[in-house]
């Protein structure tokens, strides 16, 4: 080796470190502003959170940071709470039928637009828009719309030709249904929007190849398209099982938890709790073990979700790993 | 002939169930939009007046204008705060949006490129807006109650920013990961820093995908609720906690008022998601579906 070579080499590798140097600056500057974004105001909140969770504390007891330490008595409380138990199973079952009525007509709708047709962008157009209304919009809306003799009894009335007058908005047990149907209405846009994105971008080769050979619609539907949109089914259940888990405006807006505690889901029993009956401990207790129970179910989504996400990539052709 | 005679049925069928949901999802923002037309006597009528008679715009006046002259009925809650609010939902929600989406973008970039977070970060990013806001509120008002930020507009911006930066960063990365590396490489070779390679050649490039995850992302900080409700105790309320003070009035019911504020509410949005349509599917899966 000559000497020069030896000299070139050397500059080739400094150069080489000083651009993995400026990449690492690069890099901490944009992790640094993150790391205290979230540092500064998620930590104190989780902090105090658990603190209020073993300290029993209400606004007329003083100065909070001098609350009594309890223990584990406000999670004692909460676990013994047969109201909190019920709000559990009324937030599972109020997600569940709300997600499969939304993937039900999401789906129905998206298989029937994502051939081409005339009038296909006017009816695009008007299906997306429940999902733009704000949620508090709907509650009142539904107010309007929803009582005794008001407009959707009378249309239903006329159309089916009965006389259909329930009381969707004071019997108590019509609300929880009520909830969970303007839940469907506002969201179905949603299911209809991924199930139609991933309908479109089902690669048309085996559906061809099924079609030649004699396959009817039907058998290519179930097993054909069904398997390739998986990943994209389960995309659209979880997301939306996720964020039924969550609702509250709607549910607070029309009911505030009644008649009776007939709409007490999670969220409204935590901000009844917190808000109207200022046990701030007991809320606390209460929403940090929401938090864990959604933790785990959340956990357990995205474990799937990225399984699911890497057969996606597969499917639009990606390669996996470039774009993880 | 029985072929054709089948496709027909299927063409029919096909309309007629599209129909019917279009009226479904059509009907209650007609109703919405009719009731904010209408005199007091038919608000809450039987049988329901399905078209304003006469429409009036009184409801409408009082509300966004508090022009008491205007009120044909004894019916007059509001000062001009609707206004004020809608200042404050402008103000908060452009302001943490592009926030979110300016830093999201930067983060993206560097995951796309970079990878300084694992997809399991990615992920853990993702979780962060899966859990209900309702179980850190409480706290979080308290805190802020501590650091002075309890009823201010910097508070919500703030919160609204956290929350919707796991969307702006999944779906800008979605956006920057089909820019093609060589572009980045040449600007590079000129002697561009990375920064600059950044802001003036890579989000100039995905200009429509950001302006999407823009809108899109507007539209959720615009309708948040929960958290507004919260923290905004009487300096500072958006347009959805000013909606809601229109429902605990000792006046009774007032449909029309409250349709006119939520009409004005909800256009803004309808065209927003007019616009970005197209955008919507990759937005709503954080662009794990493309479109």
């Amino acid at each position: 080796m000559t000497p020069d070579a030896t000299v070139g080499a050397t500059k080739v590798s400094a150069r080489e470190a000083s651009r993995a140097r400026a990449i690492r600056r690069f890099k901490w500057s944009i992790r640094i502003p993150m790391i205290l974004l979230f540092g500064l105001v998620l930590t104190p909140v989780l902090f105090l959170q658990l603190y209020f969770s073993f300290h029993e504390w209400s606004v007329y007891l003083g100065s909070w940071w001098e609350a009594d330490f309890v223990g584990l008595d406000l999670f004692r409380e909460v676990f013994t709470d047969p109201r909190f138990g019920w709000a559990i199973v009324r937030s599972l079952g109020f997600a569940t039928a709300s997600t499969i009525g939304c993937f039900v007509i999401g789906f129905a709708l998206a298989y029937l637009m994502y051939e081409p047709f005339r009038g296909n962008a006017i009816y695009y157009g008007i299906f997306i828009l429940p999902m733009l209304t704000v949620p508090i919009v709907v509650a009142y809306t539904a107010e309007m719309m929803l009582y005794q003799s008001g407009p959707v009894n009378d249309v239903v009335s006329r159309v089916l030709g009965i006389d259909f007058r329930p009381a969707w908005l004071t019997h108590p047990h019509l609300a929880m249904p009520t909830v969970t149907l303007l839940e469907i209405w506002n969201w179905t846009p949603f299911s209809f929007i991924i199930m139609l994105a991933g309908l479109s971008a089902i690669p048309r080769e085996p559906v061809e190849a099924a079609q030649i050979l004699g396959a009817s619609r039907w058998r290519i539907f179930w097993e054909v398209q069904l398997p390739l949109l998986r990943p994209v089914i389960f995309l659209a259940l979880m997301l939306r099982f996720l964020e039924a888990m969550a609702e509250f405006p709607k549910t607070w807006a029309l009911f505030q938890g009644g008649p009776g505690s007939a709409t007490e889901t999670v969220p409204v029993y935590i901000f009844l709790t917190t808000w109207q009956y200022f046990q701030i401990s007991k809320g606390a207790a209460l929403s940090y073990v929401a938090m864990m129970l959604m933790v785990v179910i959340v956990l357990l989504a995205i474990h799937l979700l990225r399984r699911e996400k890497r057969a996606l990539e597969t499917m639009y052709g990606d390669k996996p790993g470039e774009a993880a | 002939m029985t072929k054709s005679r089948s496709r027909r049925i299927t063409t029919i069928v096909r309309y007629f169930v599209l129909t019917v949901w279009a009226f479904i999802a059509f009907f209650p923002i007609y109703w919405m939009i009719s009731t904010s037309f209408k005199v007091d006597t038919q608000w809450f009528a039987w049988p329901p007046y399905y078209f304003p008679d006469p429409p009036t715009l009184s409801n409408y006046l009082n509300v966004w204008f508090g022009a008491q002259e205007y009120t044909e009925t004894q019916y007059a809650i509001s000062s001009q705060t609707p206004l004020i609010s809608l200042r404050n939902s402008i103000v908060i929600a452009t302001t943490a949006t592009l926030l979110s989406v300016v830093f999201g973008a930067v983060i993206a970039y560097g995951v796309s490129r970079y990878k300084i977070l694992s997809e399991a970060r990615m992920f853990q990013l993702l979780m962060l807006r899966m859990i209900p806001p309702i179980v850190i509120v409480a706290p979080l008002s308290l805190y802020y109650a501590m650091i002075g930020l309890l009823d201010t507009m910097t508070g919500l911006i703030l919160i609204y920013f956290i929350t919707s930066l796991p969307y702006a960063v999944w779906m800008t990365k979605s956006f920057i990961d089909e820019v093609p590396r060589e572009v980045e490489q040449a600007a590079e070779i000129l002697g561009a820093s990375r920064w600059r390679t950044i802001f003036e050649v890579v989000l100039p490039l995905v200009r429509s995908g950001l302006v999407a995850t823009f809108l899109f992302i507007l539209i959720l900080t615009w309708s948040e609720y929960l958290l507004a409700l919260i923290l905004s105790k009487t300096n500072v309320s958006t347009l959805p906690v000013e909606l809601s003070k229109y429902q605990g009035t000792t006046e009774g019911k007032v449909y029309g008022r409250q349709a006119a504020l939520s009409v004005g509410i909800t256009v803004p949005l309808m065209i927003i998601g007019f616009l970005i349509r197209k955008h919507l599917a990759r937005g709503f899966s954080f662009g794990m579906v493309r479109r």
